[in-house]
């Protein structure tokens, strides 16, 4: 994915009303990466409700024991975020 | 550069919603193009009649009234969120306009951002 | 690969340490910037985050102490720190200017960060290729 509109950082958990509104608000051209609580997305199954591009932070889902190997997501660590960050013509923290 | 300011948490009990019009007004100071967005139970925000000095704190009222001289552009509210939270156009405060808070309406701003 | 073009970033965190993880992503990305190449322009603390600017936070030794972690960054690559003043005071966070205008007993903000108001905010928008925020979790 070379063009990036919005980069959605996603920090909480799916328990959290931002959540699904992120969710919701982000387009097929946007990127949501989730970190921190919001790794938890991913500990069932990835979240549905959203045609943007999901990402999560691999430092985050191995502190929670979220082994990745064994869940379809792209991971990226902090160098990956910086970039996606530069990719993206807008970032917004939910 | 316009920014959109969001506003999801209600006022009174928590501070950020007051820390977000702290920053909409500085970017207005500055001369900053700069809208509020409320939705979720930030629309709580608009309701009139609201009297907080036996809680001690000052009423948002009044500042929210000020916003268009200060230079917010604009006062959106989510229609569906007031709907749920009771907010009919009687008591709303004056000059909101009601939107549809997705993806369309964050694409007219080339900023987006809460406090906290 | 180098990045053939240098960004420059305002970083703000609104979440507090010991109550959220918002000063550690921050400062993973605040590092992964420099590594690639980038500039971080200023750090801004907003609202809870001004405890990061503590200087009295005593964790356990065996625990990152956050507010020197952020300060040995902020020196190292020569990034201004500021905590907004609004935020500051009303948490109890201040500088000696504020200890003498308010006559409190103490000042307690942790070098190399200032205290100023939103505009600092405002400036680092207007003038860096990025702001990133970084909430806590309420």
């Amino acid at each position: 994915m070379s063009e990036i509109q919005t980069l959605h950082i996603l920090n909480k958990s799916p328990e959290h009303p931002r959540f699904a509104r992120c969710l919701s608000m982000a387009g097929p051209e946007d990127a949501i990466l989730l970190i921190e609580n919001g790794v938890l997305g991913f500990a069932a199954a990835a979240p549905g409700g959203t045609t943007a591009k999901l990402l999560a932070l691999a430092p985050d889902l191995a502190a929670r024991g979220m082994d990745i190997d064994s869940r379809p997501v792209e991971t990226i660590d902090y160098d990956g975020m910086v970039e996606l960050t530069t990719r993206a013509k807008q970032v917004i923290s939910w | 550069m316009s920014t959109l300011i969001v506003i999801d948490q209600p006022p009174y009990g928590g501070w950020a919603g007051r820390e977000a019009l702290d920053m909409a007004f500085s970017l207005a100071a500055f001369d900053q193009p700069v809208s509020l967005l409320f939705c979720g139970a930030g629309v709580n925000w608009l309701r009139k009649g609201q009297e907080p000095g036996q809680i001690r704190q000052k009423s948002v009222e009044k500042n929210l009234a000020a916003a268009p001289i200060f230079g917010v552009e604009a006062l959106l509210a989510d229609g569906d969120d007031c709907s749920r939270y009771g907010l009919g156009a009687e008591q709303l405060l004056d000059d909101v306009t009601l939107v549809q808070a997705d993806s369309q309406l964050f694409a007219n701003y080339s900023h987006t951002a809460f406090a906290g | 690969m180098q990045d053939s073009t240098s960004f420059s970033f305002t970083l703000v965190i609104t979440g507090a340490p010991y109550s959220s993880q918002a000063p550690q992503s921050a400062l993973g990305f605040a590092v992964a910037a420099i590594r690639a190449g980038h500039r971080v322009d200023r750090v801004f603390l907003y609202g809870d985050g001004v405890h990061l600017a503590s200087a009295l936070a005593s964790p356990p030794s065996d625990e990152p102490h956050w507010p020197r972690e952020w300060s040995a960054f902020l020196e190292e690559h020569g990034v201004p720190g500021v905590a907004c003043i609004a935020s500051a005071l009303r948490r109890g966070l201040v500088d000696e200017g504020e200890q003498k205008r308010y006559e409190l007993p103490a000042s307690n903000l942790v070098a190399p960060f200032t205290i100023a108001g939103l505009g600092e905010w405002v400036e680092g928008r207007m003038k860096s290729s990025r702001t990133v925020y970084f909430h806590g979790t309420d």
